[in-house]
């Protein structure tokens, strides 16, 4: 454990470390609102989505947070609209849509020198080339996110569970609904660094799942959520570090690895502890008296 | 193709004997009893999630019995398939899927015809009487989305007149369907149960089941009568069937409020 | 403007690319008309998620890519299937999490190389104009089984794909014909890997039939617009790229172009789909 922990003395490595703890426990938080109103492959296709958003802006020198966060409003318009026409599904829709913008950054990214260096780095993170101002940014964007989320838990709670009952009591819920979106969209712009666009879905989705098995109430989830990110980030670290893999990857398995096992072992919701109260093959409820003919 | 000894003349087509069906150990619906004999029409009455698809499923093989028994002509249902047709309600289906009415009549062919093997001249005949037998002759190339919504049910119904069934099962076929497709419907299933076919549907519609059945069969998750519809169907019986939402209108006959 | 089209392809290696993805083109287009039909837009990119994993190890090992694919997709093809009868609510989340595990698992194991950044992109992107003879010989014969299984089963698959319900009433098991179509999709994939990666190959798949939908009534002219669609995308995609990275210095990655084209071509479908229907093509009035 102690050598796992030494290998974070040096400088990019304390900094890596850093960006880890902060953008595991954001996405942890963040990831238990994306559970409540099950936006897990939207988060997904979103997260494909923000690829050439983000390249764009950085070819541009525009601000990632703002490219990406134009570009991913653009191709969610883009698909509300495709997704309503007739003869084009919804599933289609995104299917279109998505090729069309990765093959997009792609192209963007190929007309540079640098391409493959580039292309791995937006796709799966590259945490270790992380710098001070990368730091501040997560930092603040994080900070910011975290903020608009304690400010509006209550309405973007009960938004989650009843939409109409909230729009009844006069409520903007387009607003809220679109407001949490963006947070979405920023913190994952924000994972970028540390795991890439495709691969940030996981690290905003495993904790919060992981978190949901072993607790119901949602303050409880969030905690537990933000811990077990900041645990994946650091371990996932450390994992890299030690065997010299893409640090990115190596987050999200860990992540992935703490869900599976809360899956098999947590007391109540897991797997193993249903399996002991259910008595298999007991016989369906017969033998209501006929009514007769 | 071999054709199947028919099952003599004395066997039932549908016989149900205390069934049961569940859901993952859930029960859908209980103590059906009744039989269905050539040429008789029987409609399974009942208020949303009474248990009517579910028997219907049940008689389709296509869900276990947990106690009693489904028998068609004599034998467990799987091994019948060939002669039951199944007509689903027609707005379940995708209104832009690129077929014909003629290629979606065609289709209740298909078990006949088997895999890798196109359908024949014979196949292409029944499809093209099949749709006349409901008024569509010449509405067969049309786009199966391009037909209103009764259009569209008489293309499924006769889908299944293709498949020349002993047994016939519908779903709701009335519901949002124009007053001369019902016409049309119920000429085509007076037709179909004279040329020996049983009948079961579903159907809220307690009018059009006077008009389209001899029988009845009244559910709500468990079995609350069977038998002639003029005998079985009484106020008390349906009031037991829905609930409170049966209103009795000054002795004289019971509406039923929300079906 | 001929010139443009047909210049690049005096060139061995370019002919190679072209035949593998006229090839790849029309196979994935009509494997996309079911995958369209059937809204399966979903499992595409779960198994370009999932095969990534089996080509790096492939590649790895120095075994044949084919075979690591196949393998992977074989197995998400199975586990879709059955994941696919059964879904509930927390499964999102725990397929999601599946996919970008197994995802991990291709880039950690990629990242062991020396040529981790080239290798990463040359599998999630493909590189055509790699492509050799063996490979067009693996393209076809995969086109082969493909086809050949969608031959023999179309009549099923598309009344599966219009009524479920109907279908398993006839007595015909739906699951099994879902699996055989997430297989064939699986070996799409695979046959695609060399050539455009595992990233992009859901657009051949998808896109070409998604606008043949728009415009055509019938299955079997759906299958043959998407088919023709896919083989043009390719033609031109490989063309553009050429062109503009030999005549104007700017390197554009084939697969990305191919792929943009396919996309374009969707553009110009959707908004000819309208104008069809006021001309009157689109059905008889009531």
């Amino acid at each position: 454990m102690s050598e796992l922990l030494g290998t974070f003395s040096d400088g990019f490595a304390r900094r890596s470390l850093l960006e880890a703890v902060m953008v595991g426990g954001l996405c942890g938080v963040v990831g238990v609102h994306v559970l409540l109103r099950r936006l897990p492959f939207f988060t997904m296709a979103l997260g494909h989505a923000t690829f050439p958003g983000v390249v764009l802006a950085a070819l541009l020198g525009v601000n990632l947070f703002l490219g990406a966060t134009l570009f991913g409003a653009v191709v969610v318009l883009v698909v509300a609209l495709l997704g309503a026409r007739e003869r084009v599904d919804e599933t289609s829709a995104i299917g279109v849509t998505l090729s069309g913008a990765f093959a997009l950054g792609v192209l963007l990214l190929s007309a540079q020198a640098g391409f493959s260096r580039d292309l791995a780095a937006f796709l799966v993170g590259s945490i270790v080339t992380v710098q001070h101002g990368d730091l501040v940014t997560t930092a603040v964007a994080g900070a910011a996110v975290l903020g608009v989320l304690a400010v509006l838990h209550k309405e973007l709670v009960f938004g989650a569970f009843d939409r109409g009952g909230l729009a009844a009591l006069g409520y903007p819920v387009l607003a809220l609904d679109v407001t949490l979106l963006l947070l979405v969209e920023v913190t994952l712009v924000t994972s970028i660094p540390a795991v890439g666009t495709i691969l940030a879905v996981a690290l905003i989705v495993a904790p919060a799942a992981a978190a949901r098995l072993w607790t119901e109430r949602l303050g409880a989830t969030m905690a537990v959520a933000a811990a077990i990110g900041v645990a994946s980030g650091v371990v996932g670290l450390a994992i890299s570090q030690h065997w010299r893999v893409a640090a990115g990857a190596a987050i999200v398995l860990v992540a992935a690895t703490l869900f599976t096992v809360s899956l098999l072992v947590a007391p109540r919701h897991g797997l193993l502890a249903r399996r002991r109260v259910s008595r298999p093959g007991a016989p369906a409820r017969v033998g209501v008296p006929t009514a007769g003919r | 193709m071999a054709a199947e000894p028919p099952a003599p003349a004395a066997t039932p087509v549908l016989e149900l004997r205390h069934v049961a069906v569940a859901y993952d150990r859930v029960p859908a619906v209980e103590a059906v009893d009744g039989v269905v004999a050539a040429g008789q029409s029987v409609a399974l009455i009942g208020p949303n999630g009474a248990g009517k698809s579910t028997l219907i499923r049940a008689v389709l093989g296509l869900v276990p019995v947990v106690s009693g028994s489904v028998t068609v002509l004599g034998r467990p249902p799987q091994a019948a398939r060939r002669q039951v047709a199944y007509v689903p309600q027609a707005d379940t289906l995708d209104a832009e899927f690129p077929v014909s009415a003629l290629q979606a009549v065609l289709m209740g062919r298909y078990p006949r015809v088997g895999f890798v093997r196109r359908p024949g001249a014979a196949d292409r005949q029944a499809a093209e009487s099949a749709l006349a037998a409901v008024g569509l002759a010449e509405r067969a190339s049309a786009r199966f989305g391009t037909l209103s919504g009764g259009q569209r049910q008489r293309v499924l119904l006769a889908r299944a007149i293709a498949q020349e069934p002993r047994l016939l099962l519908l779903d709701e076929p009335f519901t949002g369907v124009d007053a001369l497709s019902q016409e049309l419907l119920l000429t085509a299933l007076r037709r179909l149960r004279g040329a020996g076919a049983a009948v079961v549907m579903a159907t809220h519609d307690l009018g059009l089941a006077h008009l389209a059945c001899d029988e009845v069969c009244l559910l709500n998750r468990h079995q609350i009568g069977f038998g002639p519809i003029g005998t079985t169907l009484t106020p008390e019986r349906l009031r037991a069937t829905y609930g409170g939402q049966a209103l009795e209108l000054r002795g004289d006959g019971v509406i039923v409020a929300r079906p | 403007m001929t010139e443009v089209l047909l210049e690049p392809f005096r060139l061995p290696y370019m002919q190679r690319a072209l035949l593998e993805v006229l090839l790849l083109g029309a196979l994935a287009g009509v494997v996309g008309v079911f995958v369209v039909l059937r809204r399966l837009a979903f499992v595409s990119d779960a198994l370009t998620h999932t095969i990534f994993p089996g080509v790096v190890i492939a590649h790895l090992l120095d075994r044949s890519l084919l075979l690591g694919a196949l393998a992977f997709g074989v197995l998400t093809a199975v586990l879709l299937t059955g994941i696919g009868a059964n879904r509930r609510v927390g499964a999102d989340a725990a397929l999601a999490i599946l996919l970008t595990s197994f995802f991990s698992v291709g880039v950690v194991l990629v990242s062991r190389t020396r040529t981790y950044t080239a290798d990463l992109t040359v599998f999630l992107f493909g590189r055509v104009l790699a492509v050799d003879r063996a490979d067009l010989l693996q393209t076809l014969a995969l086109a082969l089984v493909v086809l050949g299984t969608l031959w023999a089963l179309r009549k099923e698959l598309v009344l599966r794909a219009f009524d479920p319900e109907g279908a398993a009433a006839m007595g015909y098991r739906t699951a099994a014909l879902d699996l055989v179509l997430n297989l064939l999709i699986a070996l799409v994939v695979v046959a695609a890997v060399k050539a455009v990666g595992t990233v992009l190959v859901v657009a051949l798949i998808i896109v070409p039939a998604a606008a043949a939908r728009l415009l055509a009534d019938r299955v079997a002219t759906t299958t043959a617009l998407a088919c023709a669609l896919g083989a043009l995308g390719g033609w031109l995609g490989l063309a553009a790229s050429y062109e503009v990275s030999v005549d104007h210095g700017i390197r554009l990655a084939s697969g990305a172009t191919i792929v943009v084209v396919l996309v374009a071509l969707f553009g110009l479908a959707a908004a000819a789909a309208p104008l069809r229907r006021r001309v009157g093509g689109g059905g008889v009035p009531r």
